[in-house]
């Protein structure tokens, strides 16, 4: 690891990504600044307050949606994670009749508009008398966030060094083991990067999940779009604050715990 | 799972037009897969075109005087967010002992898409008028039993039989308003008409509604003309008019208006008179006039959708909202006119019925059924200009 | 299944054990069988919730369209003829130019992110988590707070006009530039997990050989960087430039709804307008579109990491 560390690295590149993140997180005080704003609107500050918190106490409907966005979330990523990094193994490790056609498909769920999957997902799950719920959610996030992990994780396999597998199953291991101790350790930020992208895709996704949600599976983003007509209250800047907080802990003392165990693995 | 493909293909085969018989029989050589694909072009129907809407009508009115089975412990409502008071949901479950379910929709598109594709689960759904009149043109729409509605004597005579829905025979009103001009009375002169819009004057300071029937109408209106026209030659004038209105529009924007009204971003703004009332707590110079062509005056419904699970309930809610203290509570909340004349009195920021004078120079929006295709056109053409 | 050792003495029942045996031993001579078996899940996933009903509207598309949505029973080209109408052809033209703009800006600000989160050592994981941080909120509220820091009235020209820079307020909101910087900054993760991704691998001996050799940094960033992490920035651009190209909300709500682009005419569609048929039609010349220039792509692309086992 020697010529890795931030310090090693030319000033202007630490300053412009300092910058770019300076700039990605400029919104996301500004929301958490408007969750103490005592105006019902995002527009000027009028003195702060911390009833918008306490609202949220009363706001059933948010702290539903809340639980129904993080359970959508976390099994569709899973799913998605899973059925994607098995078709990125074949694609990228494997010659087979139709493999350029099957990568080019991959793509075609990403440009198709979300409104047009989520009809035809809505007619199948009707004809298919699916109740709509959160169910019928899950089945339609795994199916848009699958090609993304495809393609993330093609891109880490591509020019992978191969030498350790071959190794291992020359020493006697077989393919499976193979797969779970040498090639998923080595395929792990591909596939952290991949259930990132497919957690954030699944967790703020509106115009898929309005069409084939059912009775009493609303989720935050129903809501928030659903207040626009009126207001969006700031007690939604409030849960989104939570939110935030609650990852950033989360995020950190797993961080901790991974860099405690690093030397080990060094 | 193959007897239900089966039944599916029948029904496709049985109940369709010659192409579509044609395209079934194929449908079978093609094997399974195929089928499948037959029968969802089936279900994309509107599930009760079937029926001549005249004789559903008959049918209706009879099934309306049948009585209904005791209160379900259930009830799934479908409404936007907050369009109710706080209390209106917690005190109905406590003194009906039912349940409540409270999801959320975004806009009347929405919900009519989920209805129309066969939806199930609903109870209770808020239509605008124009999508009303969608959900009782499919028969969509379930007959309400007005024999449980006790309060229903409490509905202000201008919100009975509307044309969209005649005889009230689906629906009861909810909440009404309209759609004029909010201003900025520190910063500009009461905007008497629409024709303020093509003022250079407040160029980058003025927005419209982000929504073809409602800028369009403007225009209509206008030149003296219905907002529900489909005159060619009275829409290209519209047309002609929004687009020179453009130039001087800061955005279209709906809702979120409200903020740029607040803080002096936009000085003019075509808005509904609710949502101008709700800014002017946060800014008092802002006031609202409606414009003297004339404008939309609109109203929200509560309609049982066909497939609602829990009818009894739902018909408690509708009486449950028809009380004037409940009434009043929601209005207060909401901002918009209640349609309750007992709840009005009640209120604490009423908001007046419409004059004559008023009602007048006010239209409801009519569904335009194939011709919506055609002012969806000249709205993509207003917006690329 | 992770302490599954290959020879002996594991705790697996021994029928388990022979079945595994058994198929890995029918799979290694079978190389299309062994793909199948990897693709098998997700293939059928994607027929199923994707395929199936993208047909169908592919069906539809070719329909006459129902009164109140849907559409009827029969044939006609209709909505293909329609969109060549030239107010469609532009709407398509500047939805492309858009997602040019914001594909170029994303490769110009995210490779040099994620280049430093991927050499960032300790601070790695932390940064990364960083860059998709802002995305656990809302995208309406998180739009709005933009909205509010672009206004004329708003902080960005309050802070520029406090500091002497500006005496009038420039006029940010409502603007393309307003447009791309909010299609920029939502599609920022897509450019940088994936380049992150592809850079975390490069191995550093590589291009410390290419310091002792005498390249300049220059040099060894063209020679060595780029080219190594090249899958992982193709992989991103693609990950940028297709979705934004459906995208509508944004142009909506930053650029004040005064233009449309082909995500907003599709959701019109289906949705105010009631024409189903056209919605679709819209939206498979679009895919068609992509998926040709796809297909183009990777036939084009050298055959190298596609290596059987």
């Amino acid at each position: 690891m020697g010529t890795s560390g931030i310090g090693k690295l030319p000033r202007w590149l630490v300053a412009f990504t300092a910058a770019c993140l300076f700039l990605m997180h400029l919104p996301v005080l500004v929301l958490v600044a408007f969750s103490f704003n005592s105006s019902k609107f995002a527009v000027t500050w009028t003195g702060f307050t911390f009833g918008w918190y306490r609202r949220l106490l009363e706001r059933d409907d948010i702290l539903h949606a809340v639980q129904a966005s993080l359970i959508v979330g976390v099994t569709a990523t899973a799913i998605a994670v899973a059925l994607g990094t098995l078709i990125a193994l074949a694609l990228a490790r494997h010659r087979f009749r139709g493999r350029t056609v099957y990568e080019g498909m991959m793509y075609v769920p990403i440009v198709t508009p979300e409104i047009v999957t989520g009809i035809s997902l809505l007619v199948l799950f009707v004809f298919l008398r699916l109740p709509l719920g959160l169910t019928t959610i899950i089945i339609a996030h795994v199916a848009f966030c699958v090609p993304f992990v495809v393609v993330v994780v093609v891109a880490r396999l591509a020019g992978m060094d191969e030498n350790l597998e071959e190794a291992a199953m020359t020493l006697g291991a077989d393919e499976i083991t193979t797969f779970f101790r040498i090639t998923l350790p080595l395929l792990w930020p591909g596939i952290l990067s991949a259930a990132l992208l497919a957690f954030i895709l699944s967790f703020d996704d509106f115009v898929i999940t309005s069409l084939v949600a059912g009775s009493g599976s609303s989720t935050l983003p129903l809501v928030i779009y659903s207040m626009v007509r009126r207001n969006v209250e700031p007690s939604i800047n409030a849960i989104s604050t939570l939110i935030v907080i609650a990852t950033s802990i989360l995020l950190y003392a797993s961080d901790r715990m991974s860099r405690r165990n690093e030397p080990a693995n060094a | 799972m193959r007897d239900r493909r089966l039944a599916a293909l029948l029904r496709a085969i049985g109940d369709e037009s010659l192409d579509r018989r044609e395209f079934a029989r194929r449908a079978v050589a093609l094997g399974a897969a195929a089928t499948t694909v037959a029968g969802l072009l089936a279900a994309c129907r509107p599930v009760g075109d079937d029926v001549a809407s005249a004789e559903r009508a008959t049918r209706d009115a009879a099934a309306a005087l049948e009585p209904l089975g005791p209160i379900e412990p259930h009830l799934s409502i479908y409404n936007w967010s907050d369009y109710v008071a706080p209390d209106t949901i917690p005190n109905f479950e406590r003194e009906f002992g039912v349940r409540v379910t409270y999801d959320v929709y975004e806009s009347n598109e929405e919900l009519l898409a989920k209805l129309l594709a066969g939806a199930r689960g609903y109870d209770l759904v808020f239509p605008s008028s124009y999508a009303l009149s969608v959900l009782v043109a499919t028969g969509l729409a379930a007959p309400v039993h007005r024999a449980y509605l006790t309060n229903w004597g409490n509905v202000a005579p201008l919100f009975l039989n509307p044309a969209v829905d005649p005889g009230n025979a689906h629906s009861v009103p909810w909440q009404w308003g309209i759609t004029g001009l909010a201003y900025r009375a520190d910063k500009v002169a009461p905007p008497e008409s629409w024709s303020v819009l093509q003022d250079v004057r407040y160029a980058g300071k003025m927005t419209q509604l982000d929504d073809g029937r409602d800028v369009i109408g403007s225009w209509l209106r206008f030149r003296g003309h219905s907002l529900n026209s489909r005159d060619v030659g009275e829409l290209t004038a519209a047309k002609a008019d929004a687009i020179s209105a453009k130039r001087n529009l800061k955005a279209y924007l709906s809702a979120p208006v409200k903020g740029q009204l607040i803080s002096g971003d936009v000085w003019i703004a075509q808005l509904w008179n609710g949502d101008a009332t709700q800014a002017r707590a946060e800014q008092p110079a802002i006031e609202y006039v409606l414009p003297r062509e004339g404008s939309t005056i609109w109203a929200d419904n509560v309609v049982i959708p066909r497939s609602a699970p829990h009818v009894r309930a739902a018909h408690e809610f509708m009486n449950y909202i028809l009380r004037p203290e409940v009434g009043a509570a929601i209005s207060d909340f909401t901002g918009y006119g209640t349609p309750n004349q007992q709840a009005l009195a009640r209120m604490e920021h009423p908001v007046p019925y419409p004059t004559a004078e008023q009602l007048r120079r006010l239209e409801y929006q009519i569904d335009l059924g194939r011709d919506t295709a055609e002012w969806d056109q000249l709205w993509t053409e207003i917006k690329s200009a | 299944m992770g302490n599954a050792g290959g020879s002996a003495g594991t705790s697996e029942p021994a029928r388990t054990h022979g079945f595994r045996r058994r198929a890995l031993a029918w799979l290694a001579p079978r190389p299309q069988a062994q793909a199948w078996t990897l693709l098998a899940p997700g293939t059928l996933w994607m027929i199923g919730f994707f395929l199936i009903p993208v047909v169908v509207m592919c069906a539809y598309s070719v329909m006459p369209r129902g009164e109140y949505g849907g559409v009827d029973p029969g044939f006609t080209l209709e909505a293909y003829t329609r969109f060549l109408h030239p107010v469609y052809l532009t709407i398509l033209e500047r939805t492309f130019a858009i997602a040019v703009a914001t594909t170029v800006l994303c490769a110009l600000a995210g490779y040099p992110v994620a280049y430093t989160i991927a050499r960032s050592g300790r601070w790695r994981s932390l940064l990364l988590f960083l860059v998709v941080l802002p995305f656990w909120t809302s995208f309406l509220v998180r739009t709005f707070a933009m909205i509010f820091l672009m206004r004329d009235t708003g902080l960005i020209n309050s802070w520029l006009m406090a500091a002497g820079i500006l005496r009038e307020p420039i006029t940010m909101l409502y603007t393309p530039f307003a447009v791309l910087a909010g299609l920029v900054y939502g599609y920022l993760p897509f450019m940088v997990l994936p380049v992150y991704a592809s850079l975390e691998k490069l191995d550093p001996s590589l291009l410390e050989a290419a310091e002792v050799l005498g390249a300049r940094p220059a040099a060894r960033f063209r020679r060595v960087t780029l080219p190594l992490s090249a899958p992982g920035l193709i992989a991103g651009c693609l990950l940028v430039f297709i979705p934004s190209l459906g995208s509508f909300l944004t142009s909506d709500l930053l650029g004040g709804a005064k233009e449309l682009l082909i995500g907003n005419l599709v959701q019109n569609q289906f949705s105010t307008a009631r024409n189903w048929p056209f919605g679709s039609a819209a939206s498979f010349i679009l895919m068609l579109l992509v998926l040709g220039a796809v297909l183009i792509y990777l036939r084009l692309r050298p055959p190298d990491s596609a290596r059987g086992w």
